[in-house]
Order: structure tokens, then sequence, then C-alpha cells
């Protein structure tokens, strides 16, 4: 024994924090700094071999698997593709659309999941940024937090909900209702909202990443010299058509496929040159115009053939693609669409080559010159291939949809009503979706992610430990005399330390560890644990000041092209405001002493 | 591939054998220097017997027309086939160069 702890209880504490210091300063996966933490408890016997493995059999990691099916099936059968189609409208100005934005979102969070919602709408969102032309960041940000702080109204909402819910459950033998949380959540959705929109100038303007078809200088273009065109016999550089406005020529690939590579000035154009250029897209595409060159998939013998009225539409490779593994030249696509590929962008980088001859990848974006009518029957045709960015395409809905609608629904009903627990509410969707075939067996696979699992049971575990080894009851005690026994000093100082953590860690490990100290510092006051369970749990998802807090803001760190810092400016003042109204409304709505 | 160069009626004649490929451009190239320091002469590209040309091929059909212009002479080319007029088509060289 040390300080009043077993070694065991130091073995915990040590690999916990060591967790932390892991996430926070290293590139190390989370799931493998879990699993090895997880392994360090085991072999030293903190967790017996049964407490070790129970964590992934319980209640949060089998409803969030069961979920990922329900989530694929609701992706396959075109629901959530409906939905985000239907559910955004057509904002006329910004302050508008965060309203229209966040609404919507944050209801659709609490009955989705916040990681799903934020996920789904990233590319809508960023459509809309560009129609109203102001910078994506300023709408993904007000769509994370609506995301996360709607999540916040349901067990399935936010990741953190459900690994609460099922310490709860571990320790009092209690189940939650999927809608435990809906009061106090929906004050803080309310706040969090208007927060957001009077503290607008706080969210930064950042350009995207994603609008790299207009704004990067690292793309790859590709352009055809028409058998016409009166630079067919110059050089290069006498054509000016060595260095662009925007760009330089990198590549020439001739009509029999020989590669000119570097090019010289003095090298000759021919007709039926295919012409590559690395630089700013819109601007190289300026050469159709001023040069009379195209861009097609076949030998064009004057720019006249062309429709002038083309137009440029850029796709997304959809996973199961069949153009995954396949160029352009080695398949039909272009002359069965008639489109013409004119560049590739593969996660915001330059692919090196000649554009129609690169093999697709899964998510590449393509920048198609695409017919200037039909477009839906262009999207129809393509739509297990591509995703346009600029999509019409609403899919019919088949008797499938609104299967996996009905699923959905009833799922909410029979959980909220106690007909049947939520695990196996959840169980049950997810096995009428594959019954129903709204997803398909084979691809459910890739809808589940692994890793979050895995964090997840682990997780479980920590808390098991933490309880076991006596850390909960011995901080527990500690906290108690230092804060003395206010149970609302108590709970204010927990939820402000459990929320701090969080910002620096997962909101799902946080949880994990402040659950068991606070359960017990509610038995040991002989309060009511529920509005401590409660606080908990909103709390640890109020971290809105760093992207490693929230997972939404994660998601979005990327393609918002965020800094760091950027989303502290908000996220301080979130973070505090809400944690006070959280405080304040758990403890009206749940009494502290039964 | 064979190239022969011959002067004939005060033309500079270029006889083609065989397959103009990128391979045997290179031998072309230097079996065509003499064409580069004609003076006033005219000069024929005489394809009867040339079965491919390649995009090397007609960048140095390219190059002597661009030497012999400014000099004032006129670049020929004669008895091309079906294919071969195909591939001068597309890539534009109908309208560069005369016909016989």
């Amino acid at each position: 024994m040390f300080l009043g702890l077993s070694a065991h209880a130091w073995i915990t504490i040590v690999t916990v924090l060591s967790i932390f210091i892991v996430m926070a300063r290293t590139r190390i996966p989370a799931e493998i700094a879990f699993l090895g933490a997880l392994t360090i408890l085991q072999v030293t016997g903190v967790v017996s071999e049964e407490e070790g493995m129970a964590g992934f059999g319980s209640e949060p990691v089998v409803v969030h698997a069961a979920f990922f099916v329900i989530i694929a099936g609701l992706m396959q059968s075109g629901v959530l593709y409906w939905l985000t189609k239907n559910v955004l409208g057509d904002p006329k100005n910004y302050h508008r659309a965060i309203v229209k934005l966040m609404i919507p979102m944050s209801v659709l969070a609490a009955l989705l999941n916040s990681v799903n919602v934020v996920a789904l709408f990233i590319d809508a969102v960023k459509i809309w940024a560009r129609k109203l032309n102001i910078a994506p960041s300023k709408l993904l940000l007000p769509l994370s937090y609506a995301a996360t702080l709607g999540g916040m109204c349901t067990l399935l909402g936010n990741s953190s909900n459900l690994i609460i819910a099922g310490l709860y459950m571990h320790q009092s033998g209690q189940t939650m209702n999927l809608f435990a949380p809906l009061l106090p959540g929906l004050v803080l959705t309310v706040v969090g909202v208007l927060l957001v929109i009077m503290l607008q100038k706080f969210i930064p303007p950042r350009d995207s990443a994603e609008q790299s078809f207009e704004t990067t200088s690292d793309y790859t273009v590709e352009l055809l010299v028409p058998t016409d065109n009166p630079a067919v016999g110059e050089t290069v550089e006498s054509a000016g058509l060595m260095q662009v406005k925007g760009g330089t020529l990198v590549e020439i690939v001739r009509f029999d496929k020989e590669i000119i590579m570097p090019v010289k000035k003095d090298e000759w154009i021919l007709g039926g040159d295919r012409l590559i250029y690395a630089g700013q897209i819109n601007e190289i595409l300026e050469l159709k115009r001023t040069h009379g060159l195209a861009a097609a998939d076949r030998h064009v013998w004057s720019i006249n053939d062309i429709d002038s009225k083309r137009k440029m539409r850029t796709a997304y490779v959809s996973f199961g693609s069949e153009l995954i593994g396949t160029s352009m030249t080695q398949c039909d696509f272009e002359q069965k669409n008639d489109v013409a590929l004119v560049a590739v962008a593969r996660q915001g980088k330059r692919v090196q080559g000649q554009p129609r001859e690169i093999r697709l990848q899964a998510g590449d974006t393509l920048l198609l010159e695409c017919p200037p009518k039909d477009d839906e029957k262009l999207e129809q045709n393509n739509r297990r291939s591509l995703t346009f960015f600029d999509s019409h395409f609403v899919p019919h809905l088949g008797l499938r949809t609104i299967y996996s609608a009905v699923i959905l629904v009833l799922m909410f009903l029979l959980s909220s009503f106690h007909v049947l627990p939520l695990m196996a509410t959840t169980m049950m969707a997810a096995g009428a979706m594959l019954v129903l075939k709204c997803c398909r067996m084979e691809r459910v696979v890739r809808y589940i992610e692994w890793e979050l699992l895995l964090i997840l049971g682990t997780t479980v575990v920590f808390s098991v430990a933490i309880t076991k080894t006596g850390i909960a009851d011995v901080i527990a005690h500690g906290v108690l005399d230092l804060c003395g026994s206010n149970p609302y000093v108590v709970m204010a100082v927990m939820c402000l330390l459990a929320s701090i953590v969080s910002e620096f860690v997962s909101d799902v490990g946080s949880a994990a560890v402040f659950f068991p100290i606070m359960y017990q510092q509610a038995i040991l006051m002989g309060c009511n644990p529920m509005p401590f369970v409660m606080s908990l749990m909103l709390s640890v998802t109020i971290s809105f000041a760093s992207p490693i807090g929230s997972s939404t803001h994660m998601l979005i760190y990327g393609p918002g092209s965020f800094r760091f810092t950027d989303f502290a400016r908000l996220g301080v003042v979130m973070h505090i405001v809400l944690l006070i109204v959280m405080l304040v409304t758990v403890n009206l709505i749940y009494p502290l002493y039964l | 591939m064979k190239t022969t160069i011959l002067e004939k009626d005060g033309e500079l004649v270029a006889v083609f054998e065989g397959r103009l490929d990128t391979a045997a451009s290179v031998e072309t190239e230097q079996a065509l220097k003499p064409l580069y320091d004609c003076t006033g002469h005219n000069i024929v590209f005489d394809c009867t017997k040339l079965e491919y040309i390649s995009s090397s091929g007609l960048r140095l059909f390219l190059s002597v027309l661009k030497n012999a212009k400014p000099k004032g002479s006129h670049v020929y080319i004669t008895g091309i086939n079906d294919d071969l007029r195909t591939v001068f088509a597309m890539t534009g060289f109908t309208n560069l160069f005369e016909f016989k």
C-alpha cells in the first residue's frame, strides 16, 4: 500500500495516465494504445481474463456494432441519401444558413449519432458554402456543434452517452431509457445553438483543401489539340502553350501514345496531342477558350465539333465503384456516358501522370466534362460508381427505403417505451435490416468501425479496474474531503475536471474514468446517483475547445482546413457557458435526494 | 527502315522504305541530315514504300519543313497509303504539307 492505494491501483493509475499522454503526445492510433493498456492490466493481474474480455461484449459495444449495421442499411437503401438532399433547404444568406443547418442537424444527430450525421453532411454543407460564396469552415463548425449538441438528447446520440448508460446499468442494475438525457440535452442544444448563432464571428474562415480544383496550384489537367488547331506545326513555346497562366506544360502524349516528358520549349505540336498541364485548374481550362483546346475522350477534328455548352462537374469515386483499379483509357466509361475526364485529385494532392491513365481509387475526385443536359440521367446510370458533387439525384423511394426507415422508427419506439431493452432493439433492428435486404451482407463489414468498438470495449474495462482496485473510492473520498460534503460543489468540481480531461483525451475515455468515481461519491453522500451520472454524461461532450475532445470536430478538422487552435475561440466560451447551464438544468430536473 | 536521298529534276527526294517508328527515327534523322543543308531545292518525301509512321517520324518531317520553308523551298509528300493519309489528316499535317 502506498498513499492508501494498492499496487494494482497504482498500476491502473499509471496505465490510464500513460494512455492519456500517448493519445495527446504521439501519433499511435488510439485503439492500439487502449489495447496495450488492456494487456498491461491483464498481465499484471489487475483485471481477470474474464473481466478483461467482458468489455467487448458489454452493452455500449454491442449497441454500437448493431448500430453500424443499421446505418449501413439506411445508407444503402437510400434513406440517408434522401435526407442529405431534402433536409437542407436553399438558404439565401449565411445567417439563415446557420439556422437552417443547425436545427435539423441536431434533431438528426439525436437519432442517428452525431458522428454519422457530420460524416454524412460534410459534402452537402460544402456545396452550400460554395453557393453562398463563403469558406466551408464557416458552416462546418456549426454543423459539428449542432450534431454534438443534438447528440446529447439520446443515448445513441454520442458514443460517451452509451458508455455511461452501460456503466450505470453495470453498477445499479437499472437500464436507462433511450431518451433519458432528452430534457437537459434539449436545454443545452437550444442554448448551444443560440450561442453559435450569436458568436458566429468567432468562427474562422478557412479556405478548404476540398476546393482543390479551383484554388490549389498542384493538379494535373489533360487537354487535347484538335486537328484544325492553329498551333499544329508550331513549337509549344511559339504557340504560347508552354508556360500558361496558372500552370506549366509537363507532358505531351502523342496520338500513338508516345510520351514526351519533360517537354522542351521547341517541341512541335501535332494534332491529336494530349497536353498535360500542372497548375490551377480553372485557369488552365481557360485554354479551351483562348487556344482552342478540348477536353475529350476521343479525337477531335475541329473545336467546332464540341458543344461549347458542355460543362465541368466534379464527382467522387464511391466505395465499391467499378471504376476502382481501372483507368479511363482501359474502360468505356467515357464513351458510354459522353464525358471526358479532365483531372483527378487524390486527398487534396496532385496525382502524377496523365489523368486518363491513372488507376482510380475510392475517394478520388474526378473533374469531368459532361454533356450540357441530362445531369440526372448521368447520375442515375452511375450511381454505384460516382457521387456527383453537385448532385441532382434524388433516389427513387423504393420498398427497401421504406423498410429501413420503418425499422429505425420502430427501434426508437420499442426502446423508448421500454418494450425491449436498448441492446435487444438495436440487435433486432440490425437483423431486420439484413433479413429485409436493406443492406447487403458482404458490404456491412465496411461500415463497422472496428477501432471504435475496440476503444469502447477497453474503456469499459478501465472503469471496472478503477472501481475494483479502490481508486474510485479513494479519489471520491479525497475530493469529498477537499470540497466538503456539499453535493453541488462536488458535482461541479467533478464535471469541470471531467470536461477538461475530455478536451485532451476522448470523451469516451474520460467518461469511463470519471464514472466510477462520481457514482461512488453520490453513494457516499447518500445522494441519488442520477444527477451525477447525467451531469457527467453531458459534461464530457461539451469539450469543444480542441479537436481531440470532440469526435465531430475531428471529422471536420481536415475538410474545413482548420488549425488546431481554431476550435478554442468559440469552444472555450461554449465550454464554460454550457457547463454552468448543464449543472443548473440537471439539478432542476433530477432531485439530489429521493 | 531504309532512307535514301536522291537528287532528281532539281529536287531532293527522300525515299522511305519500311516502318518509321520511334526506334527507327534516330537513324532516319541522321539519314535526313543532307536535307537540312539544301538551298533553294524543293524537297519530296516519297512515301510509296512507307508502311507506318509514328509521331516521332512526323516530327522529323516537320523539322525538315520548318527548316526549308524560310529558304523558299517547298516540301512535297507523295505516294502515301490510306493508313498514312489518316495519320496525316488527324495530326493536321494535311494542312502543313503539299501533296503530289
